[in-house]
């Protein structure tokens, strides 16, 4: 058993009188990747945002690394630091070049050099294949390459774990490729990955473990083959059935 | 001649005060809690909604009134012009802080930033540069209205020319030559503007309006 980065316990989330997260129990360890799949407003990108601390619980608590996020007067974003967020929209800083984007965080949250910030920049740049792009602002880069540049700019912090919420849904079919693509590589390089994602071609490939969740709940889990083939509860096979028939 | 200064240093006193002023309610007004938001409401209301010979009027004759502080024709003018050009100003800048998506707040949060690493290496740099056009509005605008400044007895452009005219009997030459003073400020102030926006601008950043 590896080391837990991430976890939570009977976390719940309200807005306004609707209960949107209504209990949920997680954890990944180091080096794992899980994905999660679930209908649309099944709650997995609120799950999300508050497992990268973006938002606080209404109820529960969140662990990294073991300590009580919440619970303990730790510096959230120092935390925030160590947890990567790709987001659905790229959401890049539109007044910095992809290099600038994946640098400020080095520099100015881990305290880096600017030749160093540089350094751990363009590394991240190779590593999402967009080292050419680096001088290039987020207008003149295509839907995909701009969401490499958000990988790369959560793989500069060095995280201990990257989120991804639904890094594919808004892009046309072959630039969700290359952003999967660049996604696997860092599964099979060991980084600890938590997704939503509805790409099952990933799910199967990477995945140790796939969550499926409906209605605030993870209703069902297991490892791809298992789930995805033989799902136990109607909610998720009719959800499979549906998603792979491309209905 | 000296005229022309006095105006020209006028403006630059409002606009400069505006600024300051501008940001930092526009700042207030988006982040800020509820009565902040009231308070700055309740100053750009009175600025926009009162012409600016009243506001100058008023602060120049009632400041001492109230408060028994004597201040002269020169400082109430610019005080005035402060005040009036922060309260346009504040829209602006509004407009320009709004156009910086949650997103890249959220994206921004994500990374670790604090709330002013993230205004300071996110937002300001993209606000500043979205204002620039509406703000030479704002320029061309507080610039001209500098005129009002005559009823201070304040000698400006527009109160030089009115004696000129008058101990001349050529009100058509001076006024004519007044306005081509104007005229001309303006013109190349722009030209400026419009060189500092090409020079700063990022591609994808444009402003539509």
């Amino acid at each position: 058993m590896g080391e837990v980065v991430l976890a939570c316990e009977g976390l719940k989330k309200r807005y306004g009188g609707l209960w949107v997260l209504k209990g949920i129990d997680f954890e990944i360890e180091k080096g794992q990747t899980k994905v999660i799949i679930g209908p649309s407003g099944s709650g997995k990108s609120t799950f999300l945002r508050l497992m990268g601390l973006l938002e606080p619980p209404t109820e529960g608590k969140i662990y990294f690394e073991g300590k009580d996020v919440y619970g303990s007067g730790l510096d959230l974003n120092m935390i925030r630091a160590k947890i990567g967020f790709v987001f659905q929209e790229p959401s890049l800083f539109r007044h910095l070049t992809a290099l600038g984007n994946v640098k400020l965080g080095p520099k100015v949250v881990l305290k880096m050099k600017d030749d160093e910030a540089e350094r751990k920049a363009l590394e991240a740049l190779k590593t999402v294949r967009l080292e050419e792009w680096s001088h290039h602002y987020p207008a003149q880069l295509s839907g995909g390459q701009q969401q490499r540049v958000g990988i790369a700019r959560a793989l500069a912090m060095d995280p201990d774990i990257i989120l991804f919420d639904e890094p594919t849904a808004s892009l046309d079919i072959e630039l969700t490729w290359e952003v999967i693509d660049v996604m696997k590589d860092l599964a099979r390089r060991g980084v600890t990955m938590l997704v939503v994602t509805h790409e099952l071609g990933f799910a199967k490939e990477v995945a140790d473990e796939i969550l499926f969740m409906d209605d605030g709940r993870i209703i069902e889990s297991g490892p791809p083959e298992e789930l995805l083939k033989n799902p136990k509860t109607p909610r998720a096979r009719e959800f499979l059935r549906r998603l792979i028939g491309g209905v | 001649m000296e005229g022309f200064l006095t105006t020209v240093e006028m403006t630059f006193l409002g606009l400069a005060g505006g600024f300051a002023l501008g940001i930092l309610s526009a700042l207030g007004d988006v982040y800020g809690t509820k009565l902040m938001k009231v308070v700055i409401a309740g100053y750009v209301e009175f600025f926009r909604g009162s012409p600016l010979i009243v506001q100058l009027l008023f602060f120049y004759f009632s400041i001492p009134a109230l408060t028994g502080l004597n201040w002269d024709a020169f400082t109430a003018g610019a005080v005035t012009l402060m005040l009036n050009s922060g309260a346009y100003q504040k829209g602006y800048f509004k407009g320009a802080i709004e156009a910086v998506f949650k997103d890249q707040l959220m994206a921004a949060k994500s990374l670790g930033m604090t709330f002013r690493q993230t205004l300071r290496y996110v937002v300001l740099p993209q606000a500043l540069r979205i204002v620039i056009p509406p703000w030479t509005n704002e320029y061309i605008s507080l610039g001209l209205s500098t005129s009002a400044l005559i009823v201070l007895g304040i000698r400006e452009l527009t109160n030089i020319s009115k004696s000129i005219a008058a101990q001349t009997f050529r009100p058509l030459e001076v006024y004519l030559f007044a306005s081509a003073i104007y005229f001309i400020w303006i013109t190349v102030s722009m030209k400026i503007f419009d060189w500092i926006y090409e020079k700063v601008k990022i591609p994808g950043l444009e402003v539509n309006i």
